[in-house]
């Protein structure tokens, strides 16, 4: 029914690719050739020499297969996945807790919900200056607080030791999940119909009964699209890691796309940094597929 | 729970306080730089930490200005004039083309917008090698045009998927009636359709030139001259040298902030707007 009204608004329905091809001819030029592009360079063997020469040569998948025997390689998947689920359910209880809290119509709740999306929206090279200098082993806030709490005796080298560098970038990026998901489940929590709370509790209904009853099963394509969103943003992080500690110390919080980085411009393997980066985008394609069904339906 | 009993009294203050409380907390990473940018060195490293500084010190913003290779306002100018570019670019090119996608039904719709939702989701590790070929080859490498170029390719996808909405909630009776004042599609689209989706189009200029700000990526490895480099290259370059001068460091960082602050103060109705529209940041 839609579509006939639609059909009678616009006769000449071609004219509407016009509006749309500039847009889609830049991506297309800028993005999708880059992302062919670089599966090319990942089946050559491509380094400084060969970088603008006409002949690269052939590798097929032998750039694959040299990464998946690479022990730094193996760590930084392995990182990026505890990275991504830490962070994830992290910020998502945070964030969720956050929002219920400020769901409740008190004096100050939408202001200062407003306040708190700050930290998502301050750039990240700065975000990741600000951990660094919090974290930081003399200088550092958090070793002079648990100090004087009398929590550690000696002051713990946070980002500068293997055993905690990771877990130091993990609080960072939770720190600018949590708005993200406050603020989408917030929104997601205004759309339950106020009957619902009523009619439960004239049933006699508890708040943990509602909350598990009604709250999280009508919440639940909200909590599906924060958490895939959640996991694409943080899967491919780069930025927070590059600048807190570059992957190091020896290569312990070297994610897919920091080692991808090192391997290209530091290293100059640039078919290995593609060979890595491919990784990287496969996962991320096959968690997109999820996303890509979620939006359709609403779509549709 | 979602009710809407507004809440009075006691319980009110408790919670109204334990809000600002939980604020504070949150909030306490850019506090901190903040006043250590304003402390001297020797005050940084003093323990116990002091809270406020104890004389006011505003030597590592001066001295920035006056340092030669990084001079920070220089690279503020530089981000300015990368993001105010990529959000020119971002906008000229997405406000139509929502509309077209909104509004028409045409062949291969369908896939260009399903090319626009797979392109929000790419990790720029796939993306810096062939565009750093593609970028010699055009000869603009080391210059602002690559990171323009490079940053605007993350503001046109999020900006078409927050103005199709936009546009196509705008009733079709505004479009004919247009019509019937004598305007064509393209003409209807200017002076009538536009104008309705503003807000749209503020939220989608906002965070272009947000995410063009933000950006580290692009700016560091499209441009490889400090002088070029827009802000956050700055810092990072910065922490490399000079990496526990927090003075120096701490300054940049604010000055890096600014804008940010300026936008979420003055236009925070839009930016609540793009990020509860499905927003993935850049």
């Amino acid at each position: 029914m839609n579509q006939t009204k639609k059909k009678k608004l616009f006769k000449y329905d071609n004219v509407g690719i016009l509006f749309v091809l500039p847009a889609f001819l830049y991506m297309l030029v800028f993005v999708g050739y880059p992302i062919v592009k670089n599966i090319i360079l990942s089946l050559q063997d491509v380094t400084v020499r060969t970088l603008t020469a006409d002949h690269k040569p052939f590798a097929g998948l032998q750039n694959y297969i040299d990464i998946f025997q690479d022990p730094v390689f193996v760590k930084s998947l392995v990182n990026t996945l505890l990275f991504t689920v830490c962070c994830l359910v992290l910020q998502f209880i945070i964030g969720f807790l956050l929002a219920l809290f400020f769901n409740q119509h008190f004096s100050v709740s939408k202001p200062v919900r407003g306040l708190m999306l700050i930290p998502w929206m301050i750039p990240i090279t700065v975000t990741a200056l600000m951990f660094k200098f919090i974290f930081g082993t003399d200088v550092g806030i958090l070793n002079y607080i648990l100090t004087s709490l009398g929590i550690i005796s000696e002051n713990i080298d946070w980002l500068t030791s293997t055993n905690t560098a990771l877990f130091g970038i993990i609080c960072a990026n939770v720190w600018i999940g949590i708005p993200f998901n406050m603020i989408l489940i917030s929104t997601g929590l205004t759309t339950i119909p106020k009957e619902l709370y009523e009619s439960a509790s004239i049933d006699g209904a508890g708040k943990v009964q509602t909350f598990f009853k009604i709250t999280l099963p009508l919440l639940r394509p909200t909590i599906e699209s924060v958490l895939i969103l959640g996991f694409i943003y943080t899967f491919k992080v780069f930025d927070l890691v590059y600048v807190m500690t570059g992957g190091g110390p020896v290569n312990s919080t070297h994610m897919l796309s920091t080692y991808s980085y090192k391997l290209s411009f530091e290293m100059f393997k640039y078919s290995k940094g593609s060979a890595v980066a491919n990784v990287l985008l496969v996962i991320l394609m096959i968690v997109g597929v999820f996303y890509l069904r979620a939006t359709k339906e609403e779509e549709e | 729970m979602g009710d809407e009993k507004v809440i009075r009294g006691g319980k009110n203050v408790v919670l109204s306080v334990l809000a600002v409380v939980l604020l504070c907390v949150l909030l306490f990473p850019v506090f901190w730089i903040v006043v250590t940018s304003l402390k001297t060195e020797q005050e940084i490293f003093r323990v116990p930490p002091t809270i406020i500084p104890e004389k006011l010190n505003l030597s590592s913003y001066a001295a920035q200005v006056e340092n030669g290779d990084f001079n920070m306002f220089h690279s503020f100018f530089n981000s300015f004039v990368i993001s105010m570019g990529a959000m020119v670019i971002s906008v000229v090119l997405a406000v139509p083309a929502s509309y077209g996608i909104a509004k028409y039904k045409f062949k291969g719709r369908k896939m260009m917008l399903l090319g626009f939702l797979v392109t929000q989701m790419l990790p720029v590790a796939v993306l810096l090698t062939p565009m750093f070929m593609l970028f010699k080859g055009m000869h603009v490498y080391n210059t602002p045009i690559a990171a323009i170029i490079a940053d605007a390719t993350i503001g046109i996808p999020f900006s078409i998927l927050i103005l199709k909405n936009y546009f196509a909630s705008i009733p079709k009776e505004l479009e004919e009636a247009a019509y019937i004042d004598g305007c064509n599609r393209f003409t209807a689209f200017i002076r009538v359709l536009i104008p309705v989706a503003k807000p749209g189009v503020m939220v989608c200029a906002i965070f272009s030139f947000l995410y063009a700000w933000g950006d580290l990526a692009y700016g560091m490895t499209f441009i490889i001259d400090q002088q070029k480099r827009p802000i956050t290259a700055g810092i990072f370059n910065f922490m490399g040298q000079y990496g526990t001068k927090w003075s120096y460091l701490t300054a940049f960082a604010v000055v890096t902030i600014i804008p940010v602050a300026l936008i979420f103060i003055f236009m925070q109705k839009y930016i609540i707007s793009g990020m509860t529209s499905g927003a993935v940041k850049g």
